[in-house]
């Protein structure tokens, strides 16, 4: 009943098949090309080479767009127009607004920049679609991330839709006893206490409990832990991971060698 | 007051068919228990009454209310419903104000609700505690807070989802007293149980229901004493009906009274 705040998508695919590891890589790799690559169109090929074709690839593209066009797309858009207005370089001016100038360099840079954002966001949906939080923390967490720190992740995107749905039945349950929710503003602001108070305690019960749950399979035993559920990690997600992080040094000295 | 339903079905957003046609009628003063399997669509059903959820098709009437046509806050002076969790519904700093928010939400006058609130916590025997912090309270006298609560507001008709669970002995006897109460007043009491024996002892009328659909609807001892019906929904007629069948005892039993009348 209780799902997760998650984009999890779940499919069969070889993307899917991936460590996570390899996937946090990839999209490191991804950003970090498309922010320090010299060359004015890497981050526009990055996603026409890379980032949409791997969405085919991990069979999560008709999520993957529709998170694009109404999440990113907009993001981006709005980025494009402050700096195109607002970024004060160049001297070929294309069209004048009131006081400010639109030059064709400022044009150029706010291109890039809002595509150097839709990378970063686009790369992170993707992995976001194709990776199990619970499998990226438990991987993490054998490679030696903190318990608590996965505990802290996973955790709030447990809470979250839990807390809605007690929300729900906080609800139904004054409302069953005439309490007004429909009418005018005043009417409902008087009703909050009675939908805050138990939402609060509640919560608050459960974190305690949830914590003693934990606690009693020995959280924090400092013992290493066995894993019932094995995360596989072949020879070429090792493989994919070198290539990638030689692409990113690559990139990073291009960089510093020609400025 | 009467509670009328006609060919109700409902689907939950999910495409979940929750109920897939249910046609009852419980008469004023009727004391119905309502048993089965989980998921079997009891809480979807009696979340109709009250109008939490509103029909895909068919209808509710509540006396001479279509439940479509009333809101809940409006339908919650015909039908008082007691939630599974007293924790979700307690805010008040003492027992007496958590008691008073139902019948102040109706507009009663005053001295009705002081009379009201007073009756409530009489019946729940609350009297004692009614300055007292319900978080200070066990989970079973807090339990004991959202009955009064509810039973405050005077509705005609009481709908109590789970009442006995995760209840001690103690307990369980409060709740029964409070309904076999509610009866003499001539209330209509509506409840969903899992616990069987809690049910043939309190109950005249049993509704078992199975996917959504009505699977048995009768007296208490014509229903408890279908075992292999019942079997169909996960529900276990209660031990001493069991035994009775087995002894080959002619009627069905219910409790320790009728299976020592059967035995003489």
């Amino acid at each position: 009943m209780h799902e997760r705040l998650s984009f999890y998508v779940q499919r069969s695919s070889a993307i899917h098949d991936l460590n996570p590891l390899t996937k946090v890589i990839l999209t490191l790799a991804l950003i970090l090309i498309a922010f320090t690559s010299p060359w004015y169109w890497t981050p526009h090929l990055l996603v026409l080479i890379a980032i949409i074709p791997l969405s085919f690839l991990g069979r999560v593209a008709p999520e993957f767009f529709k998170t694009a066009i109404r999440l990113i797309l907009p993001a981006a858009g709005f980025l494009f127009l402050m700096q195109a207005f607002f970024q004060p370089v160049g001297e070929s001016v294309i069209f004048k607004f009131y006081f400010l100038d639109v030059t064709q360099e400022s044009l150029m840079f706010a291109f890039r920049s809002s595509m150097r954002v839709f990378v970063m966001v686009s790369a992170f949906t993707f992995m976001l679609l194709t990776t199990h939080p619970s499998e990226l923390m438990s991987d993490l967490t054998r490679r030696g991330l903190p318990g608590q720190f996965a505990y802290v992740i996973i955790s709030t995107l447990q809470i979250l839709p839990q807390m809605q749905a007690k929300a729900q039945t906080i609800i139904s349950a004054q409302r069953s006893r005439g309490l007004d929710t429909e009418s005018s503003f005043l009417k409902r602001a008087g009703s909050v206490v009675p939908l805050v108070g138990p939402l609060v305690f509640g919560s608050l019960a459960e974190v305690e409990e949830r914590a003693i749950a934990i606690e009693a399979r020995g959280f924090t035993s400092k013992k290493i832990k066995t894993s019932l559920h094995e995360i596989a990690d072949s020879n070429s997600d090792k493989i994919i991971r070198w290539v990638l992080t030689i692409l990113v040094i690559i990139s990073i000295a291009l960089k510093i060698w020609l400025s | 007051m009467k509670i009328e339903i006609k060919d109700l079905r409902f689907t939950y957003p999910t495409g979940l068919d929750a109920l897939r046609g249910i046609s009852l009628s419980i008469e004023a003063g009727e004391q119905v228990a309502i048993v089965g399997q989980n998921g079997a669509g009891k809480t979807t059903l009696v979340r109709h009454f009250n109008g939490l959820l509103q029909p895909t098709l068919g209808s509710v009437m509540i006396g001479d209310w279509d439940t479509k046509k009333y809101s809940v806050a409006k339908l919650a002076s015909r039908v008082g419903y007691v939630f599974q969790n007293p924790d979700e519904q307690l805010f008040s700093k003492d027992v007496g104000a958590e008691v008073k928010f139902g019948p102040r939400n109706l507009g009663y006058s005053k001295e009705k609700i002081d009379g009201l609130v007073t009756r409530a916590l009489a019946l729940t025997e609350l009297s004692d505690k009614t300055e007292t912090n319900p978080y200070d309270l066990s989970p079973t006298w807090r339990k004991m807070v959202a009955l009064a609560s509810v039973i405050a507001m005077d509705t005609p008709i009481v709908i109590f989802d789970e009442p006995t669970t995760g209840q001690d002995a103690a307990n369980v006897a409060r709740i029964a007293h409070v309904i076999a109460e509610l009866r003499r007043e001539g209330k209509t009491v509506i409840t969903i149980t899992h616990d069987i024996d809690f049910c043939a002892e309190n109950f005249e009328r049993v509704i078992a229901l199975a996917n959504g659909q009505v699977l048995l609807d009768g007296a208490a001892a014509d229903v408890l004493g279908q075992e292999e019906i019942l079997a169909q929904t996960y529900v276990d007629p209660p031990q001493l009906t069991r035994l009775g069948k087995r002894l080959g005892l002619k009627e069905t039993v219910r409790n320790q009274e009728e299976f020592l009348n059967a035995l003489s």
